[in-house]
């Protein structure tokens, strides 16, 4: 056996790629299957949203409800008054497929949530400020509208479809929901500008529908002193140009409508 | 924000300083194969000479433990996702292998074979731990024959 000492001319145990170009390909794949599965969800929540039955929003509303919960912690008469208003909208004016039930949260802050379920949560800030039963009956209407046109769910985001998946095959009550639950910030929830619009159509609506009248519906926007932090007033207040387009699309459609003002009947948050 | 840039520069530091230290550890590599190419290894058991024409025959071996850096970590991470060859820890493999039969060839200079060769692989260090450094051994060890001069 003869020995014939040779070096290899080519190593085919290392493949000859460029790792950077290797790593742009990798990296380019990971960033696509990311964005391509945003849009997927986005996509997902605009198919899930007008095909969620009311009997299983209810249900969604579970990760959610000890959050709710949370919040009853202002006296229980104003939040029967706030309850005794919005059973008046609902039965005479805006017929919704569930029960809307009111929490009233004390707080400084100017807002009204409406969260999955039906339940609405208003912070004492808002009923301190209110003048008249107008005005609250308007933020009401306006909460309801967002509940007929589903944007309470679409303000979840695409975190929805997680919150709908689980709910539908672990449950209301499963530990994923509750950290999902847990994990959002509804507080925060944003609703986009043509959402604000038809609420706020919808409330001026049922405005005129219990009171035959529209007085106090702009009320509430004037509200906003030029030296406040605009951030205490949540989505009603979002900044004051938008806050200005709000009111005059209200007067535009009273007068488009038809409908009258009068003075409204004086509220008080205090009995 | 600042992890970002961490991240970053760790990645470009793995870049720039693994490519370096391949590069440089691949000519080593070539020169020190070039420099003992007259020695044979084979992994044969047996050998076709006879017994008194042998001077002595000795256990050698040589190891070769090399370190991923954080590029190539990065790349076999990405790698993992999809599937496929992880071409970047091709090459520390190699060089690890090929230094540990260069590392058992320099045991024995004087030997005129070495028979029997075997390479092993282990890693070292936090494997388990996928935020540990992941290193490689590989350790070749044969029989090095020396005949008699006569022979």
């Amino acid at each position: 056996m003869k020995y014939t000492p040779r070096l290899p001319e080519r190593n085919d145990n290392v493949s000859p790629a460029s790792p950077i170009k290797e790593l742009a390909v990798l990296a380019g794949g990971l960033l696509a299957a990311i964005v391509g599965i945003y849009l997927l969800l986005g996509i997902a929540v605009d198919i899930i949203v007008p095909r969620l039955s009311p009997a299983v929003e209810q249900r969604l509303a579970g990760p959610f409800l000890r959050t709710v919960s949370h919040f009853d912690d202002a006296a229980e008469g104003t939040r029967a008054r706030v309850q005794r208003l919005l059973d008046r909208l609902q039965t005479d004016c805006a017929e919704l497929p569930f029960p809307l039930q009111v929490h009233v949260k004390a707080g400084q802050t100017i807002n009204a949530l409406a969260f999955p379920g039906g339940h609405i949560v208003i912070f004492q800030g808002l009923l301190d400020e209110v003048a008249s039963e107008n005005e609250l009956a308007f933020v009401l209407a306006h909460e309801m509208g967002h509940y007929i046109h589903r944007d309470h769910l679409r303000g979840i985001g695409r975190a929805l479809v997680f919150i709908t998946v689980s709910t539908l095959t672990l449950g209301p009550d499963s530990p994923v929901a509750n950290v999902l639950g847990s994990a959002l910030n509804l507080t925060e929830m944003r609703f986009s500008r043509a959402q604000e619009t038809r609420a706020d159509t919808f409330g001026l609506d049922a405005l005129h529908c219990l009171y035959g009248h529209v007085g106090g519906s702009t009320d509430f926007f004037q509200k906003i002193p030029a030296d406040q932090d605009p951030g205490r007033f949540g989505h009603y207040f979002a900044s004051h140009p938008e806050n200005r387009r709000r009111i005059d699309h209200l007067e535009e459609m009273t007068r488009a409508r038809g409908y009258v003002s009068a003075p409204p009947i004086p509220f008080s948050s205090s009995e | 924000m600042i992890d970002l840039i961490i991240f970053l520069s760790l990645v470009a530091l793995g870049f720039g300083a693994g490519t370096f230290v391949e590069k440089r550890h691949y000519r080593r590599i070539r020169t020190r194969e070039a420099a003992t190419i007259h020695l044979p290894i084979t992994t044969t058991k047996q050998v076709d000479c006879l017994p008194e024409t042998v001077q002595s025959v000795e256990l050698v071996q040589g190891s070769a433990v090399i370190s991923v850096d954080y590029f190539k970590r990065l790349l076999a991470s990405l790698r993992n996702l999809f599937g496929g060859n992880v071409k970047s820890y091709e090459s520390l493999i190699d060089r690890a292998r090929r230094e540990a039969l260069l590392r058992m060839k320099e045991k024995a200079p004087q030997a005129h074979m070495i028979v029997n060769v075997r390479i092993e692989t282990a890693t070292v260090g936090r494997k388990a731990n996928k935020k540990g450094v992941g290193c490689l051994e590989a350790l070749a060890y044969g029989t090095a024959v020396t005949l008699k001069e006569s022979a």
